[in-house]
């Protein structure tokens, strides 16, 4: 089993740079503060496996301001997003669609000593993004259920020019990055959603059949963030979705009852996300099992393997 | 030469333990489409043992595809699918254990190329190309009809029954993230790439 020792290097060498993780946190601590506190405004490009588009962000902050950002896709469709103080008012139709009758956690703030339980923070250098000086910080996994990210800081106000999320082999799954950015406080006008955004409207909590499922394994540092139910896309069924997340990384499940239906399992990866669905026997039938998410496939297979439905628990 | 005697040789070559002769009878006997439906089944029983994503544009995948869409009526055929198909979940079930008590790592193999692959299990492999995403993304669209092939990997019974749902479980993925965080711009754009345009 040559993986082992491969894996006990790999920690070896994570492990020998212990010096760089307090320089790394506070940079991490500036990143959530700068997004907090400060007005800016750019355009940026991500990209992934198969996909390439360019978007441009309001951002406004500030004491006494009310926290305020827009996002619009300035290629293919006008994708759009408007969120006052975190919570979204409105989004473009597509963006927003597959919400009906769901119910919205609050999230989990970026937390720096929480993350560096999961993550090493390694200073790697410098470099230069949009035509600004940054830093570069890399969040190193643990374990072998998480990506690596690399993060290009900007040295003047600390906000994150370019991300990079990369496997354990060192390839590169997607990129977010700005080509331009002024922080300057963005003009009201250009913060006012337009025509095609509309509000976003949440359901009331549906929460008891999605409770009825638990997870036997979890990847450590992940915890349950939100429940939420609907009918599946292909029929009259109701779905669970569970979402899990270590703070960064985030995977949903989704159990669908298969009624008698004669379905194989399936693993796929699109970009960053990894889908893999395994179909699981209950006293109430087959139920398929479906984690999406940005963790490695393997990771995925195995909490798709250990989600329980807790009748069968108590049985 | 008997048709087990070849059945055998062929068996040998995809293990790569054929010898030369071997070798020279399967590819001989390449252009008989039993012998190339017996090959296929082989590959089919193979990629579900090893976890493999079946590559459509593959031309083996696609003679497994024929031949499966083909041989619905005769029972004989039918049962022989049942069973290889149940030989297969037992081997997905016995190798999905033998990966989560050995580690995982082991396990992601979706951008494993062949030569690694077979450095890790130390198992012979066919040198068959994986398919990590470009083939699923390039069908990719946010419609829920026109799903991505690549998705339906090894179905066989319903291979509308996932094209129906996972770009719809992808996309809620994404929007619970977009929606649901204050954390900038990237779950945003994950979702905003997942809408055609």
């Amino acid at each position: 089993m040559r993986f082992i020792p491969f894996g006990v290097l790999l920690l070896g060498s994570w492990l020998a740079l212990p010096a760089a993780a307090d320089e790394g946190s506070v940079m991490l601590q500036r990143l959530a503060d700068a997004e907090r506190t400060l007005s800016f405004q750019g355009t940026f490009v991500y990209e992934r496996n198969g996909s390439f588009s360019t978007h441009s962000i309001w951002h406004q902050a500030g004491e006494g301001v009310a926290l305020r950002e827009r996002l619009l896709q300035l290629d293919g469709s006008a994708q759009e997003v408007v969120r006052v103080d975190g919570q979204v008012q409105c989004a473009s139709g597509a963006l927003a669609d597959q919400l009906i009758d769901s119910q919205l956690w609050p999230a989990r703030a970026l937390n720096a000593e929480q993350l560096s339980e999961w993550y090493e923070l390694r200073v790697l250098g410098k470099s230069r993004v949009a035509g600004r000086a940054t830093d570069v910080l890399a969040l190193v996994p643990r374990d072998q259920h998480r990506y690596g990210i690399e993060l290009h800081l900007d040295q003047q106000t600390g906000l994150p020019l370019k991300s990079l999320l990369v496997n354990d082999k060192g390839q590169l799954l997607e990129r977010l990055q700005f080509t331009q950015l002024e922080t300057d406080a963005p003009v009201p006008s250009n913060l006012e959603p337009s025509a095609g955004c509309r509000p976003v409207r949440l359901g009331p909590v549906q929460a008891q059949a999605a409770e009825a499922w638990r997870s036997d394994w979890l990847p450590p540092g992940f915890s349950l963030s939100s429940v939420t139910q609907r009918r599946s896309p292909a029929s009259d069924e109701l779905v669970a979705c569970q979402v899990y997340g270590d703070g960064l990384a985030r995977f949903s499940v989704f159990m669908e009852p298969l009624r008698g239906e004669a379905v194989e399992d399936v693993r796929t990866q699109l970009g960053p996300t990894v889908a893999v669905s395994r179909r699981l026997k209950t006293r109430d039938g087959d139920v398929m099992v479906t984690v999406v998410g940005e963790i490695p496939l393997g990771t995925a297979e195995r909490v798709a393997l250990s989600m329980r439905s807790l009748g069968e628990v108590a049985q | 030469m008997s048709r087990e005697t070849l059945q055998e040789s062929l068996s040998a070559v995809m293990d790569n333990q054929a010898d030369e002769l071997e070798l020279r009878r399967v590819l001989a006997a390449s252009d008989e489409p039993e012998l190339r439906a017996t090959w296929s089944r082989y590959q089919l029983a193979r990629a579900v043992m090893h976890k493999e994503l079946l590559e459509p544009r593959l031309d083996i995948a696609a003679a497994v595809s024929e031949a499966l869409a083909d041989d619905v009526a005769p029972v004989a055929q039918q049962v022989q699918r049942g069973s290889w198909r149940t030989v297969g979940r037992l081997a997905v079930a016995a190798s999905v254990t033998v990966a989560v008590l050995a580690g995982v790592r082991f396990y992601n193999q979706d951008d494993i190329t062949g030569a690694q692959l077979a450095q890790q299990s130390s198992q012979p492999v066919l040198n068959i190309p994986q398919v990590s995403g470009p083939a699923m993304l390039a069908g990719f669209n946010s419609s829920d009809e026109q799903a991505p092939p690549a998705a339906s990997a090894v179905g066989q019974g319903q291979p509308g029954w996932h094209e129906q749902r996972l770009p719809s479980y992808l996309r809620q993925h994404a929007q619970q993230a977009a929606m649901s965080t204050s954390e900038g711009a990237l779950p945003y754009a994950r979702a905003a790439s997942l809408e055609g345009r």
